[in-house]
């Protein structure tokens, strides 16, 4: 009977439940991994409530560094990150992919494989959908000065932005938040940034803007417009580069008027 | 002009008449560098640049694009903001840029500067106070975003050597790309003035290499390089002239990059085109780009995509699709044997395609499925290659019967030439588009 192994989805609940079957030496057909919230019932299977641990987690991060290289942890990674169901057994499936080739390293070269093109398409696609946001996010300064930004992206890229952001803004304390997981990065000042996931953070505070604030706002978008070239205007171009869905987080498009406030 | 109205102005007021008056350069772009942030300041760059937003004219939003002043001495005839024009005037102070770039790049609205300029006063006193403004977010505020400068051209060479130690990247623009049009249109711009600063920052940029081999923290003289743009259309130079320019410029000047911007009509005067209703030929534009492509990617020279005799591009095909259907006696080619340099040749098939390819048939005999998955555009290919000696359907290599036959595949324009330029083609669909159709399918 296949086993399906049922974790959270998180990085450490994904690569604990590739622990366990690795351990279990499943093979590809014999199991699936299932992430809670994204479960779809299978007739005639089992389901094995995944045991999370960090050590797990790091021990199968170890395991793909050293036999599949720095790249295809590179892209495990992100496919992990992905809104996809399918993300844990086609992370499987490639590691298992992998095991069969001579040179193991080789791996994400190997796109002939259904899975190993699937983790493949992922990282792809978190990747493009982290690198959008290193433009499109915006960020306000509140009264106590924190630069606050919210987002609402499909996968989980927090902690693709946070080194970017760290690199970029050493000196200031900021914090992102991503409204569709519930999660968010702070970074203090001179400090390393962490993550925090918590679903009943109070976002009261974060309407509470700086006196300079919304006069960087109205000539932000006052420069938006005015950079337009009138008879070059053309708005399905422009749609195709930055999606509505973006927009709604940036000042630039918003309805309000020049108050800084969203 | 009243000088001495800007004083009472606001930061806004100045913002939207500096922003509206720098919205026709078109060289912006962040990309070229990566530096990661030393930490004790703000800002890194990424080598393949990002986009912070889009504008309404689909163009990407990058950089903080403003000129530091259009209180401009010079009387440019294509230009908003020459003397003679009644338009409303500004200048921002070096503290000012410094605090806008800063205060938008905390936010993340950009990823830099791009500050380009009028001349006010003379060439040296604008250059001084923009070397200034850089001084500022560099050295003052630890600015490590990116910033791209024009130099003004006649400012003395000590001002464009210091500045380029601040700045990630430079240019000096072409303006237009022959010395007599400069001299019809900018009457106070010469080409010496606009080529001097190219060559001393070419130069400089050459040693500091050098300094850098020995000494890895010397600092960096202009990292990104140095581009430039011309003004298509506004002056009657051919096709031919103007790739001709772009290929001495990346040979002879080493630049990154050479932009070309349709010409759009803002001023009336009689030394410019008269004006027609088809706004600016940004066909034309977009062709010139292509074969800019092939000068710099796939080794292609002016001389072999036009010539004194038809000197000017194709509307209806690209270059590429233009040169392999006068040089039909160089194909088919055998995609499981060609070398890399004929592959690039083959009109659908591109520069990473081609890497693609080399690098897969090591591996074993391609077939047209697999370079379908490489990316191959075979519509357009299928008539210039073969897999192990067959092609894709028995064709005619013909000169006429392919034309029609590539014509009949829609071209993927961007989506900005699609909106415009599909209504100039069908402007001339009704006239003589059957005209130009014919000659395309004959000539030579
Ligand atoms: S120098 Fe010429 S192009 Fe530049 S702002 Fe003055 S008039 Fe315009």
């Amino acid at each position: 009977m296949k086993t399906i192994y049922v974790c959270s989805d998180t990085i450490t609940g994904i690569f604990s439940a590739v622990y366990d079957a690795w351990r279990q030496e499943k093979s590809e057909e014999e199991c699936k991994i299932a992430v809670k919230g994204m479960l779809e019932q299978e007739l005639f299977c089992e389901y094995e409530e995944v045991e999370e641990t960090q050590k797990k987690a790091q021990a199968v991060e170890v395991l793909i560094k050293k036999h599949l290289g720095r790249k295809a942890y590179w892209d495990i990674y992100h496919a992990a990150l992905s809104e996809a169901p399918e993300k844990g057994t086609v992370i499987l499936g490639t590691m298992l992919a992998a095991k069969q080739l001579s040179d193991s390293t080789r791996i994400m070269e190997h796109l002939s494989h259904k899975k190993v093109e699937r983790v493949f398409e992922l990282s792809r696609s978190v990747g493009g959908e982290a690198h959008s946001y290193k433009g499109f996010l915006r960020f306000r300064e509140l009264v106590n000065g924190v630069l606050y930004s919210e987002i609402a992206p499909k996968n989980q890229i927090l902690t693709c932005l946070a080194p970017h952001f760290a690199d970029r803004l050493p000196l200031e304390n900021w914090m992102i938040y991503d409204r569709t997981h519930g999660a968010f990065v702070v970074h203090e000042a001179e400090k390393k940034w962490v993550l925090v996931l918590d679903e009943g953070f109070d976002r009261s505070m974060s309407q509470n803007v700086s006196f300079k604030e919304p006069e960087y706002a109205r000539l932000w978008k006052s420069f938006c417009r005015t950079i337009a070239i009138e008879s070059r205007k053309n708005s399905a171009c422009q749609l195709q580069h930055l999606p509505l869905r973006y927009r709604k987080d940036m000042l630039e498009f918003g309805t309000k008027e020049d108050t800084g406030h969203w | 002009m009243d000088m001495r109205i800007t004083e009472a102005m606001t930061v806004y007021d100045k913002l939207n008449i500096l922003t509206d008056a720098a919205k026709y350069d078109v060289a912006c772009t962040s990309s070229g560098t990566s530096r990661k942030s030393d930490g004790t300041g703000m800002g890194s760059c990424e080598k393949s640049g990002i986009c912070h937003s889009f504008s309404a004219d689909g163009r990407c939003i990058s950089l903080l694009k403003i000129l530091f002043t259009n209180e401009c001495i010079y009387d440019c005839k294509y230009c908003i903001n020459r003397r003679s024009n009644d338009v409303a005037r500004a200048s921002f102070t070096p503290d000012e840029i410094c605090t806008l770039t800063m205060e938008f790049y905390r936010r993340n609205y950009i990823e830099g500067l791009f500050l380009s300029s009028g001349i006010l006063k003379s060439p040296d006193y604008t250059m001084e106070l923009i070397y200034a403004a850089l001084y500022k977010l560099r050295i003052e505020h630890h600015f490590q975003g990116y910033i791209h400068v024009k130099t003004i051209p006649g400012a003395s060479p000590e001002l464009v050597h210091k500045t380029g130690f601040l700045a990630d990247r430079m240019s000096v623009n072409l303006e237009l790309p022959t010395a007599e049009s400069l001299k019809l249109l900018a009457p106070h711009k010469t080409r010496k003035s606009i080529l001097a600063p190219m060559r001393l920052v070419q130069n400089r940029r050459t040693e500091n290499q050098q300094e850098l081999v020995l000494y890895r923290n010397a600092p960096r003289f202009v990292p990104a390089g140095q581009s430039t743009q011309m003004i298509i259309g506004a002056t009657p130079e051919t096709d031919y002239q103007i790739i001709q320019v772009a290929e001495s410029l990346y040979q002879k000047f080493e630049l990154k990059r050479v932009f070309y911007s349709a010409f759009v009509h803002v001023n009336e005067d009689k030394a410019l085109p008269a004006r027609t209703d088809e706004g600016p030929p940004l066909l034309r534009e977009h062709r010139l780009y292509q074969a800019d492509w092939l000068l710099r990617y796939y080794h292609f020279q002016a001389d072999e995509l036009l010539s004194e005799e038809n000197p000017n591009f194709n509307v209806l095909l690209d270059p590429k699709c233009n040169w392999a259907l006068k040089h039909l006696e160089e194909f088919p080619v055998e995609i499981n044997r060609a070398d890399y340099k004929m592959l690039l040749r083959v009109p659908g098939l591109g520069y990473k395609s081609a890497v693609r390819i080399v690098k897969a048939r090591r591996l074993g005999v391609l077939n047209f499925e697999d370079l379908k998955k490489m990316g191959v555009v075979l519509k357009r290919a299928m008539y210039f290659i073969t897999c192990s000696g067959r092609m894709l359907y028995p064709t005619k290599i013909e000169e006429d019967y392919i034309t029609r036959n590539l014509l009949n595949v829609r071209e993927r324009f961007p989506e900005e030439v699609r909106n415009m330029g599909y209504r100039q083609l069908s402007l001339f669909d009704d006239v003589s588009f059957g005209e130009n159709l014919k000659k395309a399918v004959s000539a030579h």
